[in-house]
């Protein structure tokens, strides 16, 4: 199977040429790495060039967000700034009732069941889901591709969390015996196994475990897998499933998560505002299907967006405070990857988590790296924050205002912080913004742990 | 074969193993059934907490090929007298 693979692919840099190609298309300037470099080095310096250049197709989206599964209630409810927030009281013992504001999904993962009979954790149920509905999108033959081509790259804050909120509950509370698939269905793995069992991957499975930027990292690591040539196709995404009380406790105690208002719950994210008091806890997976942009056009495959840019690297500075310096490296090395520049980026779905100290680094990264032009929005407002699957479901808000021309406001955005006005962006609120000549995308994901990712996309014609 | 203990046995095979009542008979051994390691292992839970019992693994060893699950039958019924499980015995088994 190896051999047979090497044969007909010319081996692990087989996407070499093609990418050459699309570099000299979009006039990249030649010989950037060339003059001191020592001659092996130069060409190796230059491989890595060329593979940096090339796009990665994106041939299908299927998700579970607290927005809807489909493509028509999602864009519904982004481009109107419907939110899917809505208000949960958790009552623990005697503890003091914990008001939240929470984005859940109309999904029902009872007794769910993987492929070999394991019970499934919520989120690896989404996981499925989504995964599913991403490969039919795709019209990729499981039977037909090359399975070692095929790539798992998964990322999730918390994997199992449900699952092992309500097995330590029956344990401590309830003297009830763990069960005997408890590991394995809480393994931060857990959904990466399932999907490789589903689809028959017998590529790079991986798990990704970087907070809030895991599947925008997963994603971004599954492109360059694609470009260096060592597979062909990815599945590729994210999720978390968290909204159990043990987790929710966990968040509330942080002071991160914003209260409901009374009177209009959901409304109590508020990204980028004057009033803003954190975020809404959401819950959701994501799932793209991406490929090489020659194993795209070998099958004949319409895909309309690609994948052109990616970074990820750490602030390094705090655990949870971000670091506006890093986030602008971070999205500069982005553009760097894409060959483009900061003028190219038509739309920045910000992470905006609307907390006071997130938003306040992210608009001054912002400033930094593209002034005041670009427009920008944080639609987790809306769709609450899905953590380890937020950066891919960001991603798709992205693809959507791309496929659509179309930019999702900033829900619930009413005044801007003042303490913006010395560095202004352009905020995208009020009603979705027409912009039909955009091309390019860019998406951000900030982690606790200080892992920025940042996604660029782009028409692909 | 159609007691109350073989009854609740096939239901949970059913209802937590997603098998078809028709492949469930007391002649068939678990392995025959399809159950792996790490199923045998949570199918005994489950069928312990249905009838509320731990089996000792010197009389069942569920890793064991050839058990058959009359042979369950019969432990369950020796520990146990033949008693029904308790009403919802099973739903909680299936979510434990």
């Amino acid at each position: 199977m190896h051999d047979r693979a090497a044969g007909q692919h010319g081996g692990p840099l087989k996407g070499r040429e093609p990418t050459a190609g699309i570099a000299r298309r979009r006039g990249r300037p030649a010989g950037r790495f060339a003059p001191p470099v020592p001659a092996p080095l130069a060409h190796a310096a230059h491989a890595a060039h060329a593979a940096h250049a090339a796009r990665v197709a994106v041939a299908g989206l299927g998700f579970v967000t607290p927005l809807g599964r489909t493509l028509g209630p999602f864009d519904d409810a982004l481009f109107a700034g419907r939110s899917a927030v809505v208000e949960r009281t958790l009552a623990i013992g005697r503890l003091d009732a914990m008001r939240m504001a929470v984005a859940p999904c109309a999904f029902d993962s009872h007794d769910a069941r993987g492929c070999q009979n394991l019970p499934l954790d919520r989120g690896t149920a989404m996981a499925v889901a989504a995964a599913q509905d991403a490969w039919a999108g795709s019209g990729l033959d499981a039977g037909t591709i090359d399975a070692e081509r095929l790539g798992i790259y998964w990322g999730s804050g918390m994997a199992g969390a449900a699952t092992l909120d309500a097995t330590l509950q029956g344990l401590y509370g309830e003297d009830r015996r763990m069960r005997p698939t408890t590991v394995l269905t809480t393994m931060p793995n857990a959904a990466v196994a399932e999907l490789a069992l589903r689809f028959g991957a017998r590529g790079a499975a991986l798990g990704f475990a970087c907070a809030c930027a895991s599947s925008a990292v997963a994603i971004g690591e599954a492109m360059r897998a694609i470009r260096g040539g060592w597979i062909d196709v990815a599945i590729v995404g994210g999720h978390d499933a968290m909204l159990v009380p043990g987790m929710l406790a966990g968040w509330h105690s942080m002071r991160v998560t914003a209260p409901p208002p009374p009177d209009a719950p959901g409304t109590a994210c508020r990204p980028f505002s004057a009033d803003r008091a954190g975020f809404a806890l959401g819950e959701g997976a994501v799932a793209l299907v991406i490929e090489s942009e020659a194993h795209a056009r070998a099958r004949g495959a319409a895909c309309a967006a690609m994948l052109s840019g990616y970074a990820t690297n750490c602030d390094s500075v705090h655990m949870t405070h971000p670091d506006a310096g890093g986030q602008a490296r971070a999205m500069r090395a982005a553009l760097k990857d894409a060959g483009l520049g900061a003028a190219d980026i038509g739309y920045v779905n910000a992470h905006g988590t609307a907390t006071v100290a997130g938003d306040a680094a992210e608009v001054a990264s912002i400033h930094e790296v593209f002034g005041s032009v670009v427009p920008v929005s944080s639609t987790k407002a809306v769709h609450g924050h899905v953590l380890g699957g937020g950066g891919a479901l960001e991603l798709v808000v992205a693809l959507r205002a791309l496929a659509r021309g179309l930019l999702p406001p900033t829900a619930h955005l009413r005044t801007p912080d003042p303490a913006f006005d010395a560095r202004p962006v352009d905020f995208v609120r009020g009603e979705a913004r027409p912009a039909p000549a955009l091309r390019h995308v860019l998406s951000s994901s900030f982690a606790f742990g200080g892992t920025n990712a940042v996604l660029i996309a782009s028409r692909a014609d | 074969m159609n007691t109350p203990t073989f009854n609740t046995i096939a239901q949970i095979l059913e209802q937590d193993f997603r098998l078809a009542r028709g492949h469930i008979a007391p002649e068939r051994t678990l392995v025959e059934l399809g159950l792996d390691s790490l199923s045998l292992m949570e199918f005994v839970f489950a069928v312990e907490d249905a009838f509320r019992l731990r089996i000792p693994e010197d009389r069942l060893d569920p890793r064991a090929a050839g058990l058959t699950l009359a042979h369950l039958c019969d432990v369950i019924d020796g520990m146990t007298g033949t008693v029904l499980p308790a009403t919802g015995a099973i739903a909680r088994a299936a979510h434990a």
